[in-house]
């Protein structure tokens, strides 16, 4: 029975994708970088674990939420018997369609979140209803964020948050959209990339502002030796020649 | 809408100079969601879509729109830091997209906002190339040339090298005495 309702509710997503991608034009695919000298590209999403921090989030509102409307209707049907039976279909509806939208939603956000990370580069693509990529190099990162609250740690993902420079203040509404702050929500192994941006920002000299490596191979001089060879062969050179 | 394989070096920057016409079509949309006042929002962005120009040169890009207050921005493509694409429903729909670029100021907006560009990639492809690092690290860098040893091993000194030149050329001349 259960692997029939997981079968169906797979089908029913899967059609629910078809439409998105059909008729609301939202990419299946992950972002591609433009081939960086043959340097190995990394495809991925958020952790899994990303998927169950959201629907914690979503159990508890859910319950919240529902547990309220219960009371409300309980109120309703206690000072009015026929007034709570009226209303009774229109509660349930109320409490049971949005919560599927929410969970809907909420697998959809983790399905369209990708991080593509190649040698100098990171890319970030978010969102159903507006679509936000952001990509930016290793050469201008300025500093990288890790951040994880209390039910974050107990998932055990964090945040990592790749800011390049300008002092944008994107609220969280924006941060996507613009701003130099690339997000990579719901990272199980932040130690690790934030190791791999590092070492990727360290290899690079420059401040990171827009400067080009411009330092110059010192000018050869010549030691004091190649000068009196040279001095020898314009001696011998003029001793050939008969003057 | 897959992502095409875009292809930078069939893509001319310089054809870049005018949003797309299907831009008036989204600000009339976006317009009309004010209801009563869609007039007055309108005509600020009917100005804004018909003065919009971009120029992209070699090395930079610039934008510049308004009429009663004109606004030109030029920003070179090293200094770029950030490229983001962003397409709402409704763009997607009329197939544009918005490519908002960021360099190190301090400004709360992008830096500068390109709208109206139909098939955003082969752009974004274009700028990302252009922008610092892109490449790798090795692209600009002072390029250490070691000079390869040659054929009968002569050491990469210098000063060995002009040693053999002075015994060459005293070879030279002591075959000259001998003819002499």
């Amino acid at each position: 029975m259960r692997a029939h309702t997981e079968k169906a509710a797979e089908w029913v997503y899967r059609g629910l994708w078809s439409i998105l991608a059909s008729w609301f034009k939202v990419p299946e695919q992950p972002p591609e970088l433009p081939a960086a000298g043959g340097s190995p590209v990394r495809t991925f999403h958020p952790s899994r674990r990303f998927l169950s921090y959201l629907k914690f989030y979503f159990w508890f509102a859910l319950v919240a939420i529902d547990l309220g409307l219960a009371v409300l209707w309980l109120l309703v049907f206690l000072s009015s018997h026929l007034a709570g039976l009226l209303l009774a279909p229109i509660f349930l509806v109320v409490m049971v369609v949005p919560d599927i939208f929410a969970y809907v939603a909420i697998h959809l956000r983790y399905d369209t979140t990708w991080y593509v990370m190649s040698d100098h580069t990171l890319r970030c693509r978010r969102g159903v209803w507006l679509i936000c990529e952001h990509t930016i190099t290793f050469e201008n990162v300025q500093d990288i964020h890790v951040r994880r609250g209390p039910v974050q740690q107990y998932f055990g993902i964090s945040h990592i948050v790749v800011e390049t420079a300008g002092s944008s203040e994107g609220t969280h509404d924006n941060a996507f959209t613009i701003g130099n702050k690339a997000i990579m929500e719901g990272i199980d192994n932040p130690d690790e990339i934030r190791s791999l941006i590092l070492e990727r920002v360290r290899r690079s000299k420059a401040a990171g502002l827009g400067d080009e490596r411009t330092e110059r191979p010192e000018p050869t001089r010549w030691r004091p030796a190649e000068i009196t060879l040279l001095r020898e062969i314009r001696d011998d050179l003029r001793g050939c020649l008969p003057t | 809408m897959s992502e095409a394989p875009s292809n930078p070096t069939n893509f001319d920057p310089r054809m870049v100079t005018r949003p797309d016409p299907a831009l008036l079509n989204y600000y009339i949309l976006v317009s009309l969601c004010s209801f009563i006042a869609a007039p007055f929002v309108f005509i600020p962005l009917y100005i804004r879509y018909s003065t919009m120009r971009y120029t992209l040169d070699d090395e930079g890009i610039s934008m510049s729109y308004g009429f009663f207050f004109r606004r030109e921005v030029y920003l070179a493509y090293r200094r770029i830091q950030d490229i983001h694409v962003t397409r709402n429903i409704v763009e997607r729909w009329l197939g544009l997209a918005k490519v908002p670029i960021q360099t190190a100021s301090g400004t709360s907006g992008p830096t500068m906002q390109i709208e109206g560009i139909r098939d955003p990639e082969p752009l974004r492809d274009y700028l990302y190339q252009q922008m610092r690092g892109a490449r790798g690290l090795d692209e600009s860098g002072p390029t250490t040339d070691t000079t390869e040893p040659d054929a009968a091993g002569t050491p990469d000194d210098p000063a060995a090298l002009l040693r053999d030149i002075r015994d060459e050329v005293r070879r030279l001349r002591e075959k000259l005495e001998q003819q002499a």
